[in-house]
């Protein structure tokens, strides 16, 4: 039974469920220990050393993740590139969980850092080396941060604002609104060039260690390769974080939006997969992915996860159906998020004798963090006008506008 | 659909015009930093010919003592000096390399290598790791962040980190920076080594002293050739051996630095910020347009309230 999603509704529902309770009690544990990290130093409480000296943090939470955190940014080239106008209503949601993800792995970059004081450097040009991948990524990421992400989640904050009832609030919401009016064009291509910039340099990062990485994975493609991923993900992200609300809070199921959402998705998959294997069969080094040796392993178990739910998703009646569109989905994401993951961890080898396997401490951070994007998620949606519904499910205090589809 | 692509060719017109103008002098620029990619004339660094090394270890109590470094005592149970590997108290290690047939052996003195084209000083985001006067690779405390993309990015895996402390520093060596010229003439290694088998000097005069010991041996050392002289767009520290140099902790790498890989890589994308200007402005005409009719189609003229909370039809 599908239905049209054309608002954005604001879930009635009571914030301090169990599921709430228990995400945020998770991130605050994680958040309780990255305290304590910092305290002391990185060597007592993580897996970390001189050889695998980024970890989990860097290699999960900001490669990996602010990958499926692209879904702003992709669902955004849909919905005012290609001008397909049925995306508006996911926007907010889209929006959300890219400012989720970002903040989240911007938050584990700064456990991350030794001496993260040193931060303040970066308001000083001088300082800059401009030829470094790594602070084209830290500026890029900040200011799509601070200068698109934030504009882009306004809408549903000026919205409660406008409904406060008081009228200096409705007032000013309605300033800042006008000015977003006249900027609006220049924030979305802004939330464009960034991410494009720093999802294709998170790429180039790993380029940079040279023959440390295996040669499956290395290439002077990775730029392209990385962003082309971050689509990818940030499609797959949407279209899970959607279906799941969809089953959760009884949404319905707008099999148009979503089957074309994950259309769009197995197309950039299918680009992404060409370009892999393209530059594997160039750079002749295709053979190596059937030694079976480990590296043989994690690209044959990365490329099936990937190519096989692609496949699966080219067909439609595989779309319709809201049990395989979300498993294949799911599936997709996995080896894409296993993709962004290994050249930066499994197919790393430094010289000398060196392992690292992640602490239980580095691993309830990490798994903190993302516990904290779901339990602000949880309270996003609950107090703002964020998901999605059908013009049956809306009641007439939450037809908002002027404000909704922006 | 054509429409469309009018549009886009009409805005990419545009935007190229816009960046155009905003990426005049921009070459420039770049011009004016490149040099520090090349070999300096002036260039210090170290030869060490490890045929001539006895493995007496002097330098490294000597390299402790220069830098303030506390031993590491850990390998041997407190009793005396015994770093397994470089790590935040060490920053100079002599090592053996036995063959698993037993019938090669070697010392290797691992450090710095002071690349010419160093990817650690291309990787540091705020410059903390750069290159001094004669091309010597520096830390400064001041400026580094503890990101640690140093230790990624190094070929030789020689920056290292201090993983117990609250305010880590990047250990490596510096070349003695801080007491060459001012209260000593050379490196504390090179100074007390018995049988000169590390010598400091000009990376020129380096080069030709290790080329004339290839010349007056032929055979001897191993491919005749001293490793350094090209490997990763070059180093100012070489080393002779007569055992395969990648049996010592020397990588096989081309003749190009990673760094200006990754820099070749950046430019063809970035064209000197050519590309972001250009699709920014490109970016900006097609959404304009889509806002201006999604205003238009919603019915808002500057967002009145008139239009506040009327239901869609």
């Amino acid at each position: 039974m599908t239905e049209h999603w054309e608002r954005c509704i604001r879930l009635k529902e009571p914030l301090k469920t169990k599921p709430f309770l228990i995400f945020a009690g998770i991130a605050g544990l994680g958040l309780l220990l990255g305290l304590y990290r910092e305290l002391t130093g990185l060597g007592y409480v993580t897996g970390l050393n001189d050889g695998y000296s980024w970890g989990l943090f860097k290699n999960w939470n900001v490669t990996a993740l602010t990958a499926l955190g692209s879904g702003g940014y992709a669902v955004a080239v849909i919905a005012w590139i290609f001008n397909e106008k049925r995306f508006h209503p996911i926007m907010r949601t889209a929006v959300l969980t890219s400012l989720l993800g970002y903040g989240t792995g911007m938050l584990a970059l700064g456990f991350d850092v030794g001496r993260p004081w040193n931060f303040v450097w970066l308001a000083d040009p001088r300082t800059w080396n401009h030829y470094s991948v790594l602070w084209e990524v830290a500026v890029c990421m900040t200011s799509y941060f601070l200068l698109a992400l934030d504009v882009e989640n306004m809408p549903p904050f000026l919205e409660k604002m406008y409904r406060s009832g008081n009228s200096k609030k409705k007032e000013r919401a309605m300033k800042v609104f006008n000015f977003m009016q006249k900027t609006f064009p220049f924030g979305i291509a802004l939330a464009f060039v960034l991410p494009s910039m720093h999802q294709s340099s998170l790429g180039s990062l790993m380029y940079l260690a040279g023959p440390r990485v295996h040669p499956l994975w290395q290439t002077p493609l990775l730029p392209l390769l990385y962003l082309l991923m971050a689509y990818i993900l940030g499609f797959s992200c949407v279209l899970l974080v959607l279906a799941l609300s969809a089953y959760a809070w009884n949404l319905g199921w707008d099999a148009e939006i979503l089957g074309r959402l994950a259309q769009v998705m197995s197309w950039t998959t299918l680009i992404w997969l060409v370009v892999r294997f393209a530059d594997l069969v160039h750079r002749g080094v295709f053979g190596l992915a059937f030694t079976f040796d480990k590296f043989s392993v994690y690209f044959l178990v990365e490329t099936t996860l990937v190519l096989v739910p692609t496949v699966m998703l080219l067909s439609k009646t595989q779309r319709e159906a809201p049990g395989s569109l979300f498993r294949w989905t799911f599936l997709v994401a996995l080896g894409g998020l296993l993709y962004r993951f290994t050249p930066t961890t499994l197919a790393f080898s430094p010289l000398g004798d060196y392992r690292y396997f992640p602490s239980a401490f580095e691993i309830l951070m990490s798994i903190g963090f993302t516990a904290l994007a779901v339990a602000v998620f949880l309270y996003a949606v609950k107090t703002f006008a964020i998901l999605p519904a059908s013009q049956g499910k809306i009641a007439a205090e939450e037809a908002l506008r002027p404000f909704d589809t922006l | 659909m054509d429409a469309n692509r009018r549009e886009i060719l009409k805005a990419l017109i545009g935007g190229s015009a816009v960046a155009a103008v905003a990426t005049t002098g921009m070459p420039l620029a770049t011009q004016a930093k490149s040099d520090k990619f090349e070999l300096q004339p002036d260039a210090l660094g170290l030869m060490y010919d490890a045929t001539k090394c006895i493995g007496c270890r002097a330098c490294m109590p000597a390299c402790q003592n220069a830098n303030g470094l506390k031993a590491d005592v850990g390998g041997s149970g407190g009793l005396y000096m015994q770093p397994d590997t470089l790590n935040a108290r060490t920053k100079n290690l002599i090592k053996l390399y036995v063959a698993p047939d037993g019938h090669e052996r070697s010392f290797m003195k691992q450090q710095c290598m002071h690349c010419v084209d160093p990817a650690c000083v291309s990787g540091c985001p705020m410059e903390a790791l750069h290159k001094e006067p004669h091309g010597v690779v520096g830390w400064d405390p001041k400026l580094c962040i503890g990101c640690r993309y140093c230790q990624v990015a190094c070929p030789f895996n020689i920056p290292k980190f201090e993983w117990d402390a609250v305010n880590p520093k990047i250990v490596k060596c510096e070349l003695c920076r801080h007491i060459v010229g001012t209260s000593a003439t050379e490196p504390a290694c090179t100074k007390v080594c018995p049988t000169h088998a590390v010598i400091y000097g000009k990376r020129s005069d380096l080069l030709a002293e290790a080329r004339r010991r290839i010349k007056e041996r032929p055979g001897f050392y191993f491919e005749d050739r001293v490793y350094g002289e090209t490997e990763a767009g070059g180093t100012q520290c070489l080393v002779l051996s007569h055992v395969d140099y990648s049996n010592l902790g020397l990588p096989k790498l081309g003749k190009e630095s990673p760094a200006a890989e990754t820099r070749k890589v950046s430019d063809f994308v970035y064209r000197g910020f050519l590309t972001p200007v250009v699709v920014y402005g490109g970016i900006v005409a097609i959404v304009r347009n889509r806002w201006k009719d999604h205003l238009k189609h919603e019915g808002h003229s500057g967002g009145s309230e008139s239009h506040g909370e009327e239901k869609r039809a």
